[in-house]
């Protein structure tokens, strides 16, 4: 794998309507933005005309949760179709989506539903994945999802699994540093371990977020600051990976643009300290 | 278990069909499989629901916050969402409220989900210019019985047997106003996008029956033979001048086309 342009846009934000204003009234200190493709799949009016104003003036790049790259149903090419149409409008420095399922039966269960780590399934997502990327043109980006159960018949821990997802297909990582914390926590494993089995060029970008920590188990609520562990782990990653482009999502309670401009802020000098720093994480 | 079969067990798991995945998904040190397993049955029901309310805030200021979630649960259960987009996931939900017992019985919901889901629509449906009078200038008097018109994509028109129009911007700025229930009308709503800015007004079941004909593809003397047949010879042609006229000025009509000289927009 080569260096992908995605690696050094710098530090971006989830681009959300609330902040649509203060974006283009003013000049954000903010490198990039990170939209959710299904929000810009439709026909016209206010959100593509806004979406294509900031477009103007900044990267993007196109991230999304209904692929289902995981699921048994057949890939959704009317989906796929408007992606592909999307891209081609935004132009944006990569497309990603989660590892995950969201639905069979042509249901859609709008969450990012876990697979079992089998080979059944590796083999399953890494064809799915070749397909996606002969259609759309384009390698795409996998991002790990927090996730609450574990399988019975894993057999591949998470981070082998995604690692050879990349190698077989030549997709990239979407690295969410806050999911491996969920999931550590979550499923009793060592955070680090995760971060140190990922291979550094397969790393497109990061993602930082907050979460609910509920003492036994953790959610990934997407509605809180990151949390100090998680910028802990942050550090440990850009150790490893280096200067990663690196984004900030929040989904739910978001705050003026300015909170999140300063988080962003965080994120750079943790990003600049990291590599002049010991590991301190667990 | 192989991975679909897997998927369909877990899938069943959400929509509260079956309990046989946790048979197969294990939880933590902390936690066992059935609670671990129950985040992900919470979160589909609760993002459905807060979606409906976010697409629908009419019907929810109307309904209240407790029995909207009872009714949104119940629409979901019998309409799980097919799209890849959660945005869509209300579109069966006037037509469940319309037939559906016990909220048939209440005419409102059904009207207000209807609007709010124009509303909706409008928001996002696809661009177009929109004709104006002008287009109406060049038409010279002998083609005006054959003028045809393409209404703007984000128009959507439908009839309304409750003054949900008049109660929605005051239980969006007040949930806690309780409109008559009892108050009903005869009238349609038109909802349709000007630039950004989503429109909607009422008219009456004449210009109702006149918008369906021409959107049905009639032509303008059509129009007049239609209001001819409500309102007196005399006036009718006036009447309808006035209607072509009315939709013009708002801005719902994409192009004027007239026989002989095509398209005027």
């Amino acid at each position: 794998m080569t260096e992908h342009a995605v690696r050094s846009l710098g530090f971006g934000l989830g681009l959300r309507p609330q902040h649509y204003p203060a974006i283009l009234d003013g000049a954000p200190a903010v490198d990039w933005f990170e939209i959710l493709s299904e929000n810009y799949m439709v026909e016209g009016g206010r959100p593509l005309a806004k979406l294509m104003a900031i477009r103007e003036r900044y990267p993007m790049v196109m991230h999304g949760v209904s692929l289902s790259i995981g699921s048994t149903d057949p890939l959704d090419m009317d989906y796929l179709a408007r992606l592909k149409a999307l891209a081609a409008r935004v132009e944006p420095t990569i497309v990603s989506d989660h590892l995950c399922w969201t639905g069979v039966a042509g249901l859609n269960m709008h969450d990012l539903l876990p697979l079992p780590l089998t080979e059944e399934a590796l083999a399953h997502v890494c064809a799915r994945v070749d397909q996606v990327q002969s259609f759309l043109g384009r390698e795409i980006a996998l991002e790990n999802a927090s996730t609450y159960v574990t399988f019975a018949n894993d057999a591949i821990p998470e981070w082998e699994f995604l690692a050879e997802i990349a190698r077989r297909t030549g997709c990239r990582l979407l690295l969410d540093v806050n999911n491996v914390y969920v999931s550590a926590f979550n499923h009793d494993f060592r955070a680090t371990d995760y971060i140190d089995a990922i291979p550094r060029e397969a790393v497109a970008y990061i993602h930082l977020a907050g979460h609910e920590h509920n003492k036994t188990y953790i959610i990934d609520t997407h509605d809180h600051p990151v949390a100090d562990g998680v910028w802990q782990l942050y550090a440990h990653a850009i150790r490893r990976f280096g200067a990663v482009a690196t984004m900030i999502e929040r989904d739910d309670k978001i705050p003026p643009l300015g909170e999140l401009t300063a988080e962003l802020a965080q994120a750079r000098r943790v990003a600049a300290d990291a590599p002049r720093q010991p590991a301190q994480v667990a | 278990m192989d991975l679909q079969r897997t998927e369909h067990a877990f899938q069943e798991g959400l929509l509260g069909r079956s309990q046989d995945i946790l048979r197969s998904v294990r939880g933590n040190a902390r936690e066992s499989a059935e609670t671990m397993f129950g985040i992900y049955r919470h979160a589909y029901c609760a993002r459905l629901v807060e979606a409906l309310g976010n697409d629908l805030p009419g019907l929810k200021a109307l309904m209240g916050d407790e029995a909207f979630d009872t009714m949104a649960r119940a629409y979901v259960a019998r309409h799980p969402s097919r799209h890849p987009s959660i945005r869509w996931a209300g579109r069966h939900l006037a037509e469940f409220l319309a037939t559906e017992t016990p909220y048939r019985d209440e005419p409102w919901f059904a009207d207000m989900a209807r609007f709010d889901w124009a509303l909706a629509f409008a928001f996002d449906a696809a661009d177009a210019p929109a004709a104006g009078l002008a287009d109406l200038v060049g038409v010279p008097r002998e083609f005006w019985g054959g003028i045809r018109l393409a209404f703007h994509p984000t128009l959507d028109v439908f009839r309304i047997s409750t003054p949900v129009d008049d109660a929605r911007p005051q239980l969006l700025e007040d949930a806690g106003v309780r409109p008559d229930r009892a108050a009903r009308c005869e009238r349609a709503i038109m909802a349709w996008r000007i630039g950004h800015d989503v429109k909607f007004r009422a008219v009456d079941m004449l210009e109702f029956s006149a918008l369906q004909a021409m959107r049905d593809g009639a032509a303008f003397g059509e129009l007049c033979e239609l209001v001819a047949r409500e309102v007196d010879l005399e006036t009718a042609p006036l009447r309808a001048a006035q209607i072509l006229q009315g939709w013009l000025e708002w801005g719902i009509v994409a192009t004027v086309e007239h026989e002989g000289l095509g398209s005027a927009a």
